[in-house]
């Protein structure tokens, strides 16, 4: 155990020597790591800033019947029987003249409705039904919309679906990028590490040669590929906390114009650390595998 | 220490190296192996430190049979042997206790103990005033010196030297075989392959002269 320890020390510490003796080489491959992991990070943080703003809309599904202009009293009466059933939540009645008044002041278009000759609104149900499944919410609304002295069902949810799928297609698109831009950290991290053994052929062929086994000489170069990943990694977190910065005015901008207080959401503690580890682990496959090949040719070599 | 039986060594492209060829070396033997170039000495060396592997035939290194060695114990049985090139094999991206210490970091020693024991090494072949020089500054005697310390720093029960004195001129070389004369005394198995044959007289022991791939004992 002691002398599993001191064999990771000494790859380690040799592993910061040979990215220190080669800065230049070691910023590059940092750079274009994590110039490869901010956009698929990047996207997925504005996804989830969209969806945080889908997700201050009303999560509850609501149901809208309108009724028809000719309906009779004795058609609503039936209705509201019907909306005590114990499939609805909640039901609640808007007048048309309270829609309108309502209209009027939050849209500010008292000038507009003051110049209608009369009140064109129906009157409305609010309907919340207990069964807030997609299938429960429409075969409710077909029931309700099937009935007489109703004009028109409109399921308010729609919309907040339609977001919700293009979300959806939205994140699988950062999964599939995000799993290509991993193979591009394992082929740079890959070519890094190749050029390194490259460079330590003397060096690896005297070890074998005194004894070393070949996971010693695969560990400094794991611990380069690893840290190498780890530096493209907040190399990513830089590129993305500017991108952050840059946005946050116009965003709030933005929002000011819809008047909301909406701002851009930071990325939680696991992202983050998903934004550092992933590379990392990537890193480290890319120096395997090319260590692991390089150390064959060099065997062969002799 | 060292069993070869009826071992033949051919070469990709049909050059037969080593034809059946029957040795034994014992624990704490000097062997001399002499010959023209291309005789088959750095082949029967590279054999025995599973450089290369037996094309046919039985070769027994401590007991343990190199020609079937899994690749992974490949280096525990290097471990137990100093090696000793006629290039050094010195990396010149460290200084010279830096190379001395190399085998002692594969086994993984505490790096105090390494850097005692390599003192102590190069203290043996004349060169611990030069530890921290970096080997490309060395003379081509001192190069070898040390590559002998790095060979001898884990202590090996064998050494293999391949041509030690191949590039030294007189001088030199007769401090390097004497040298080697102190490691024999204090009991350690020496294989030396040289065509240097000013050394030979010198030392004593056991002389094989090798023929196109066969080995044949010569009396002193």
């Amino acid at each position: 155990m002691r002398t599993w320890l001191r064999h990771q020390r000494a790859a380690f510490r040799s592993a910061l020597a040979r990215l220190a003796t080669q800065p230049l080489a070691s910023m590059l491959t940092a750079l274009a790591m994590g110039v490869a992991i901010s956009l698929p990070a990047g996207l997925y943080l504005a996804l989830g800033n969209f969806a945080q703003l889908a997700g201050e809309m009303p999560a509850q599904p609501e149901i809208s019947l309108y009724l028809a202009a000719d309906a009779t009293p004795a058609q609503e009466s039936a209705l509201a029987t019907r909306l005590k059933q114990p499939d609805v939540a909640h039901a609640r009645r808007v007048d048309k003249d309270e829609a309108l008044a309502a209209l009027s002041s939050a849209q500010d278009l008292t000038d507009v409705t003051a110049g209608l000759p009369g009140n064109p609104l129906p009157d409305a149900w609010i309907v919340q039904p207990r069964d807030t499944s997609r299938a429960g919410l429409t075969q409710l609304a077909q029931a309700l919309g099937a009935r007489p002295g109703v004009a028109e069902v409109h399921i308010d949810s729609q919309w907040a679906e339609r977001l919700a799928a293009a979300l959806a297609i939205g994140h699988t698109g950062v999964w599939l990028l995000a799993a290509l831009f991993a193979v591009a950290l394992v082929a740079i991290s890959g070519n890094a590490i190749r050029a390194q053994v490259l460079a330590r052929r003397d060096e690896i062929q005297v070890s074998r040669l005194i004894g070393a086994t070949d996971r010693h000489i695969r560990r400094p170069f794991l611990f380069v590929g690893t840290l190498q990943g780890l530096l493209g990694g907040a190399v990513a977190l830089g590129v993305l906390a500017a991108s952050g910065a840059l946005l946050q005015g116009p965003v709030t901008h933005l929002a000011n114009l819809y008047g909301s207080a909406y701002q851009l959401a930071p990325p939680t503690l696991a992202e983050l650390a998903v934004v550092l580890g992933l590379p990392a682990l990537f890193g480290w496959l890319g120096a395997w595998l090319s260590v692991t090949r390089a150390l064959g040719q060099v065997e062969a070599g002799h | 220490m060292i069993q070869f039986s009826q071992v033949t060594k051919r070469y990709p492209g049909g050059h037969e190296a080593l034809a059946n060829v029957d040795l034994a070396i014992d624990k704490g033997e000097l062997v001399f192996l002499t010959g023209h170039s291309g005789a088959g000495k750095s082949t029967l060396l590279k054999l025995i430190a599973a450089i290369e592997r037996p094309t046919s035939g039985m070769l027994t290194v401590n007991g343990q049979n190199v020609g079937r060695l899994p690749y992974r114990a490949v280096p525990y049985l290097r471990r137990n042997i100093g090696l000793v090139f006629q290039d050094h094999k010195l990396l010149f991206d460290r200084n010279v206790i830096e190379n001395v210490v190399l085998p002692l970091d594969i086994v993984g020693l505490d790096r105090r103990e390494s850097f005692k024991r390599a003192r102590a090494v190069l203290d043996k072949v004349g060169l611990l005033k030069r530890e921290k020089a970096n080997p490309i500054s060395l003379s081509g005697g001192e190069q070898q010196r040390l590559c002998i310390a790095r060979a001898l720093v884990s202590r090996p029960a064998l050494l293999l030297a391949d041509e030690p004195t191949g590039n030294l001129d007189a001088g030199y070389a007769a401090d390097i075989m004497a040298m080697f004369r102190d490691f024999h005394q204090v009991g350690t198995t020496l294989v030396i392959a040289t065509h240097d044959d000013r050394a030979l007289t010198a030392l004593g022991g056991r002389i094989l002269r090798l023929d196109h791939g066969h080995v044949g004992e010569t009396a002193i």
